[in-house]
């Protein structure tokens, strides 16, 4: 990874210049629907009508300023934060316990429960919404946010025990020996050596669930219906349904509701990249 | 030893193993005795397989069915375009980082507002077609969220843009850990590009190609919700022709209050699921192995 | 807006869900200890302002001036106004007063036996003039009151007639005077017909229009979904035969396949679009934005039906549930609602009609709702077939069918073909409800 460039030679590269028309239209086309977005969000909707494609005459801010105003995203935002904090969160404390004891205590059923805990990471989310949703009917946990948080942390549970397992794992022998010796309990050794020696592996953990459950719109539309609980996803979909001719108005909603990830992501590009790689799977 | 050390690894994974059975555990044992009856509401008479008959002779499931499958296509153009644009990533051009950057963005976008966005382009009188026109290419104008016949194309076309994006990262890192020094004598050899590619690079990417794959056939097969919840309005339109199967079990739950139906299929669906985890996890483990070693 | 545009899920969508959280539960017959406080205490879920912005304002003030009980009113979100009715009336905790959509969206409620008929509770006077419509009856009881109204018509706009050189005056009657119109229009360089269907809405108001065309009672169409009657045959899928017309004769706007019902209709108004279906009460806003150039219609005629060409009223409507403690001062609060002080003061809150036939139309300054109004409230009219159709059936052939007309993928008759086939399949998965529709049909031939 450390490797050189090559020094580029002097004469004519026509391999090269294909090589760069490649990456160029791969640019274009991974960024078009962005362009398309901001462009379109500071037309106006009649210069959009006669013009879908050019750049704006002028720039038209109202239609931020209708999002920001007179519509729910803040609302919606704050929803999707509290999910998305509560399950990952939750899911974190859970795993880092289950995982440390995996990776660092012996007891029956121990590979079984780390096979089967990993193994959950294929199966479908839709394929437990049926009796989810009955039972919750029943407790009472429709619409509500720990009935929601609940879910989502089970299905990104799996995922983080893996990975905490994996990071535990490789963590040096002799500080858990060390530090036995010196008569610290195993809470005491997970909260002061394996948690501060893991922070990368968490980090990267929390950028992939928090994103996993952000972007989430299935559970989102089925277990949280009460209007004022709508999350961002589930709030897009009636968002555009509900200025479907306003498409510059629509464009500037998902401005503004794709910014946060997109910020984050510019910030934060090396734990992004790593930990969405680590989580491809789901 | 003393009596409570021998407990202490279960308390540690208790809350594990509780939110496990509550999220996975219990669902998955009531889709099947859901699957037997008649439920309205929130249980009903055992009616046997009638479910899976009913389900199983239905069209509108096997059509379902039917366009999870072809949305498969997507894969090998996601493989060879992710790959393309990796492997002259690793030639380290000018700005390949800054190009590195860029082409992930597809995969940081959330799916409902990427599709959004991708509806409003694709409309018929929309830019896509604007420009299309504009450049004399009437023929291609289509009508691609209103043609039952275009749209589930369209859909594949936004899983391509947004998933490929993830392939170019996988194979992209792979590629940086690979031993350079066998490209650079092969080089030395007098081996072309092409035969460096295929003959050098490739055959070593053969296990992370073959993990994306398998990702990308889950992600297929499971993950395609927000996909066409967004693109087929709401319903898996134009007709049915972007219906799938999480939207089916959805509408069975949901729409039309059958949730013996829907859990049949999620029965299904759940064997089908179980049938991709063997290969799944043998090629992670080799492609980490692979990384590490 | 109304009951289809409201987001990613629709009433319809969450009356589904509603059912299951009802259904299935045991509806415990409360012991009726009627409050013997002085003024009683009464609460009411409502929903509507969502659409028609101004009816809180109404509600709030209809509740402060009432005297003769105490009104503790709660706004519904619009995905669990059945839903959260349901699963409190199975807890034994519904309100006493409750917001009930029109047909198969209320009775369900109706058949797990939560809502009170009533006839014998409200004055009948009060009952008939409120426009409950047919669809509110079952087993010879009535269960809502008509609260307001949604006509459902068809629009045009009238510049676009004029310049076509069409009486915008005399809207077409007949379906061949409306082929003419088209082919008029179309040669000026008009798009004759259409809107937007990529959501599917339109294909269900398409249908709840022509559904009216070839039969003789709403009970008919009941008929079809239990099996008495045959949608393969032609007078039964005759609108979406007359659709595949439209389509072939190049009639429909060329993005309707990929437009929404609302952007839709807004094409109409922006005299991008010749004519379409709307409802009623958009019509003030689209009036005013036009200068009073929309005008409105029923379906032109092609069947021999009885109910044919007339002017189709739905109507939203308020019920008292099973559950009430003291239904007697319900029923005299729901008839305070419909005071002509109190119809007025809705149109003033709201600036949309209530549906009670005693309003005093006067009042209303645009002289295209007023007219609107006469025609489709006050004259003869007819109940919203749409109405009548199971959630099955809804999504998986009333919808799709005409979307898939409209963009030339099936024929009219195919189209019949696949409604009879999901006709079929919704009786096999749902036998329980087919007995309850059996019953519904005798009560709706009447």
């Amino acid at each position: 990874m450390t490797a050189i460039p090559q020094p580029a030679p002097r004469r004519p590269r026509p391999d090269l210049a294909l090589k760069h028309a490649i990456l160029v239209l791969a640019t274009v086309v991974a960024l078009a629907p962005s362009a398309f977005m901001i462009v379109t969000s500071l037309k106006s909707d009649a210069e959009y009508t006669l013009d879908k494609v050019g750049l704006p005459d002028s720039l038209v801010l109202d239609h931020y300023r209708s999002v920001i105003f007179e519509s729910d995203f803040f609302g919606w935002m704050g929803n999707s934060i509290i999910l998305a904090a509560g399950a990952v969160a939750l899911s974190t404390v859970v795993s880092c316990l289950g995982a440390y004891a995996i990776a660092r205590m012996q007891f029956a059923g121990r590979g079984l429960l780390f096979s089967l805990s990993t193994s959950l990471m294929a199966i479908p989310p839709v394929v437990m919404i049926v009796p989810l949703f009955v039972l919750y009917t029943q407790l009472k946990l429709i619409s509500t946010y720990q009935g929601a948080i609940l879910i989502y942390a089970g299905l990104i549970t799996p995922f983080s025990v893996y990975l905490l397992t994996s990071f535990f794992r490789t963590l040096p022998k002799e500080i858990f020996e060390s530090a036995r010796i010196d008569g610290a309990s195993d809470l005491l050794i997970l909260l002061k050596i394996v948690i501060p020696l893991s922070l990368p592996a968490l980090l990267t953990l929390v950028v992939v669930n928090a994103l996993y459950v952000w972007n989430d719109l299935l559970i989102a539309i089925i277990f949280l219906q009460d209007d004022s609980k709508r999350t961002l996803m589930a709030g897009i979909s009636v968002f555009q349904g509900r200025y479907g001719d306003q498409i510059p108005l629509t464009m500037a909603g998902m401005v503004f509701a794709s910014a946060p990830m997109v910020i984050l992501y510019l910030a934060f590009q090396k734990h992004y990249i790593q930990g969405l790689m680590a989580g491809s799977i789901k | 030893m003393t009596q409570g050390s021998r407990l202490t690894p279960y308390l540690y994974v208790a809350p594990l193993v509780a939110l496990l059975l509550f999220v996975f555990g219990y669902p998955l044992v009531r889709i099947f005795e859901f699957s037997f009856k008649m439920v309205r509401g929130i249980d009903g008479p055992w009616i046997g397989l009638r479910n899976y008959d009913l389900v199983l002779s239905q069209s509108l499931f096997w059509e379902s069915v039917q366009h999870n499958l072809l949305l498969l296509l997507a894969v090998p153009f996601m493989v060879i375009w992710s790959l393309l644009i990796a492997v002259v990533l690793y030639e380290r051009l000018k700005g390949w980082k800054l190009y590195r950057v860029v082409l992930f963005l597809p995969y940081i976008l959330a799916i409902p507002i990427i599709a959004v966005i991708m509806k409003k382009m694709f409309q018929f009188n929309g830019p896509v077609n604007e420009v299309l026109r504009w450049i004399g290419l009437d023929f291609l104008a289509l009508d691609w969220i209103g043609s039952s016949d275009v749209a589930l194309w369209t859909v594949m076309l936004l899983i391509i843009w947004r998933e490929s994006a993830l392939g170019i990262i996988l194979f992209l890192a792979r590629l940086l850990a690979l031993d350079e020094s066998l490209i650079e004598s092969a080089k030395l050899e007098g081996a072309n590009w092409w035969q460096r590619l295929w003959h050098i690079i490739v055959p070593q990417m053969k296990t992370v190609i073959e993990f994306y794959v398998v990702v990308s056939v889950i992600t297929i097969l499971s993950a395609v919700f927000a996909y066409v919840y967004v693109i087929g309005g709401g319903r898996g339109g134009p007709g049915t022709s972007t219906m799938v199967v999480e939207l089916y079990i959805f509408n069975a739950l949901i729409r039309t209050s059958l949730p013996g139906i829907a859990s049949a299929v999620s029965v299904m669906l759940f064997l089908v699921s179980l049938l991709l985890i063997v290969p799944l996890f043998a090629m992670r483990r080799r492609a980490n192995e692979e990384e590490m070693g | 807006m109304n009951r289809n545009g409201f987001g990613g899920i629709s009433r319809r969508q969450m009356l589904k869900a509603g059912a299951a959280l009802g259904a299935g539960a045991v509806a415990g017959g409360l012991p009726s200890l009627a409050a013997r406080a002085d003024t009683p205490e009464l609460t009411m879920w409502w929903w509507g302002e969502q659409e028609l912005p101004g009816l809180q304002a109404f509600v709030d003030e209809s509740v402060k001036a009432y005297t003769a009980a105490t009104v503790k009113p709660m706004l519904q979100d619009t995905a669990v106004v059945i839903s959260q009715f349901q699963t409190a009336a199975a807890a034994g905790e519904a309100p006493d007063i409750q917001y009930l959509w029109n047909g198969i969206y209320h009775m369900e409620s109706v058949w797990l036996g939560y809502v009170k008929p009533l006839n014998g509770l409200v004055k009948d006077e009060v009952i008939t003039s409120s426009n409950p419509t047919l669809l509110s009856r079952y087993g010879g009881n009535i269960y809502r009151l008509g609260w307001y109204p949604l006509p459902m018509v068809w629009i045009y706009n009238k510049d676009l007639y004029d310049k076509a050189g069409l009486d915008a005056d005399n809207p077409p009657k007949t379906w061949d005077e409306l082929l003419a119109a088209a082919e008029k229009l179309k040669s000026a360089g008009i798009s004759p017909i259409g809107g937007g269907i990529q959501d599917g809405y339109w294909g269900e108001w398409f249908a709840g229009h022509g559904f009216a065309q070839n039969v003789d009672s709403a009970g008919e169409i009941v008929d079809l979904f239990t099996g008495e009657k045959d949608f393969r045959e032609p007078r039964y899928h005759a609108h979406w035969v007359k659709l595949e017309e439209l389509k072939k004769a190049g009639f429909l706007n060329p993005e309707i396949s990929s437009t929404e019902l609302y952007p839709g209709i807004d094409l109409i108004v922006a005299g991008k679009v010749a004519t379409g279906l709307s409802i009623g009460s958009r019509l003030p806003a689209d009036s005013k934005a036009t200068g009073g150039r929309i005008g409105v219609m029923p379906m032109p005629v092609y069947g021999p039906g009885k109910m044919a060409g007339k002017p189709i009223l739905d109507t939203q409507g308020i019920g008292i549930s099973a559950g009430s403690k003291n239904p007697e001062a319900a029923a005299a609060f729901l008839e305070y609602l419909n005071s002509p002080e109190r119809l007025k003061a809705f149109y003033d809150k709201t600036g949309w009609l209530p549906a009670n036939v005693n309003f005093d139309l006067s009042v209303v300054e645009d002289a295209s709702v007023r007219d609107m109004w006469q025609r489709w409230g006050l004259s003869e009219n007819i109940p919203y077939l749409g109405n009548l159709v199971p959630g099955q059936f809804y999504e998986q052939a009333l919808l799709p069918a005409a979307q898939q007309v409209v963009e030339g993928k099936i024929t009219g008759e195919q189209a019949g073909e696949l409604a009879y086939n999901v006709a079929k399949e919704w009786r096999e998965f749902n036998p329980d409800i087919v007995e309850n529709y059996k019953t519904w049909a005798v009560d709706l031939a009447g």
